[in-house]
């Protein structure tokens, strides 16, 4: 731990600010680790005060870190994105004009460099491109009459995490952005330059691969 | 309608409901119903799904020469890291001057190196496994004791954020347990190992947080 922070918004920021866009704190009311405001530390850092910068990586890598290790399920990747994500933030945070809460902006940032990355490795529009075809593997199940037992109640974090990272990469960023990081289909849509309904195509697909991987990790544990 | 035709139109009938004729499927389908039950499992916990994780040190450290090298930094202005964890530290000694904040230290204390010592690399063959699985549970007597201590003192001295400290340890505990019970069908699941000592690490934050708030 390199930086104790004494403030329960800056450490636990997701506790009251769950979701990016839906902030109820206003970034005037989080505090530092050094005792001022974001509001004062944001004004601070577009002076280039080190030690402002420094503040806001502190409120705001616990967030943007996991958001990149969920949406590439990689910890060398999720660092290096993490960097660049903050690099771009100390860039261009002149232009930050206060009109959404500055969270929420950070995060759409740093969802952007995350895909940016994804895009150069072209691994999200494979995916996107084969949510227009019908997949025999992800299709509605032919076995449907089987009875199946209920996840409900039976999953773990630790379970969920996992499953999380193995699905594929465009299933995966999909579910992230809407399930874990709270956005709506419009604007995961708009990020990754696609219809709604592929948004939502995907997301259906990933929430039953999940399913899929959920229960199979459940019979290997109960095969134990 | 067949169930085959239900599943097609299944991601509009969780987003917005379905008609009439899809309802009346989702009734008299078990299997259905139970995907639909799943599938809606899933999306509630995953909106539970904590930031757990911190970049190592080094991203900072990066980031930070990048940002000399790019002349974002005022000239004189230098790392901050090293300053802020000793403003943190001497806080910390502050703190516990008053009778809460020793209390809390001390448990935050307690609760991190039990897990250390708990959770430390063991051998297969040196601990009977009747006395691994007792453990465990002590400690988490042990934690809610500690948790109501640690919420009533943030009670008394800031009642508007006891909400927050109240979700915030029950969402830790909940990792704190999922990780635990993980282990306990695979002692040696690194995974949840790591989740586990993350858990803990917040869980001790939360409480040196509390501590700090009792302070006059």
């Amino acid at each position: 731990m390199t930086v104790l922070t004494y403030n329960i918004a800056a450490t636990l920021p997701h506790l009251i600010d769950q979701r990016p866009y839906k902030g109820k704190l206003t970034q005037a009311k989080k505090i530092t680790a050094t005792g001022i405001s974001e509001a004062e530390a944001i004004e601070r850092a577009k002076g280039g005060d080190a030690e402002s910068f420094e503040a806001l990586y502190g409120l705001h890598k616990r967030r943007v870190y996991s958001l990149c290790l969920r949406m590439t399920g990689n910890t060398a990747e999720a660092e290096d994105l993490t960097q660049e994500a903050f690099l771009q933030l100390y860039r261009k945070i002149a232009t930050f004009r206060g009109e959404s809460a500055f969270s929420t902006w950070l995060h759409r940032l740093a969802v952007n460099v995350v895909l940016m990355h994804l895009r150069k490795k072209g691994l999200p529009e494979v995916s996107l491109d084969e949510a227009l075809e019908p997949q025999h593997e992800d299709g509605p199940k032919k076995d449907i009459g089987a009875r199946d037992n209920v996840l409900a109640g039976s999953i773990d974090r630790v379970n969920l995490e996992r499953a999380i990272e193995s699905l594929p990469p465009g299933y995966r960023i999909i579910f992230v952005l809407h399930d874990v990081e709270g956005y709506e289909h419009n604007e995961i849509a708009e990020m990754m330059g696609c219809s709604i309904g592929n948004s939502k195509s995907q997301l259906h697909k990933a929430r039953m691969k999940l399913r899929d991987l959920l229960k199979l990790s459940r019979a290997e544990k109960a095969a134990r | 309608m067949n169930c085959q035709q239900f599943q097609e139109v299944l991601p509009y009938i969780i987003e917005n409901g379905g008609n009439e004729e899809e309802e009346a499927h989702l009734r008299g389908c078990r299997a259905c119903s139970e995907l639909v039950r799943d599938l809606k499992y899933i999306a509630e916990q995953a909106k539970l799904l904590l930031p757990m994780h911190d970049p190592s040190p080094r991203v900072w450290g990066n980031i930070e020469q990048s940002l000399q090298r790019e002349g974002l930094l005022k000239e004189g202005r230098s790392s901050r890291l090293g300053h802020i964890t000793n403003y943190s530290t001497s806080q910390t000694q502050t703190k516990t001057s008053t009778p809460i904040g020793w209390v809390l230290a001390t448990a935050a204390a307690l609760v991190f190196s039990a897990l250390l010592i708990l959770y430390r690399p063991q051998l297969p063959s040196t601990q009977p496994s009747a006395q691994n699985s007792s453990v465990p549970s002590a400690q988490i007597q042990a934690g809610d004791n500690d948790d109501q201590q640690v919420i009533a003192a943030v009670a008394q001295d800031a009642p508007e954020v006891r909400h927050a400290y109240e979700s915030g340890l029950r969402e830790v505990n909940a990792y704190i347990a999922d990780a635990q019970s993980v282990l306990q069908s695979d002692p040696q699941d690194p995974g949840a190992r790591e989740q586990l000592l993350e858990a803990y690490q917040q869980k001790e934050m939360l409480y040196q947080m509390a501590a700090a708030r009792s302070l006059p």
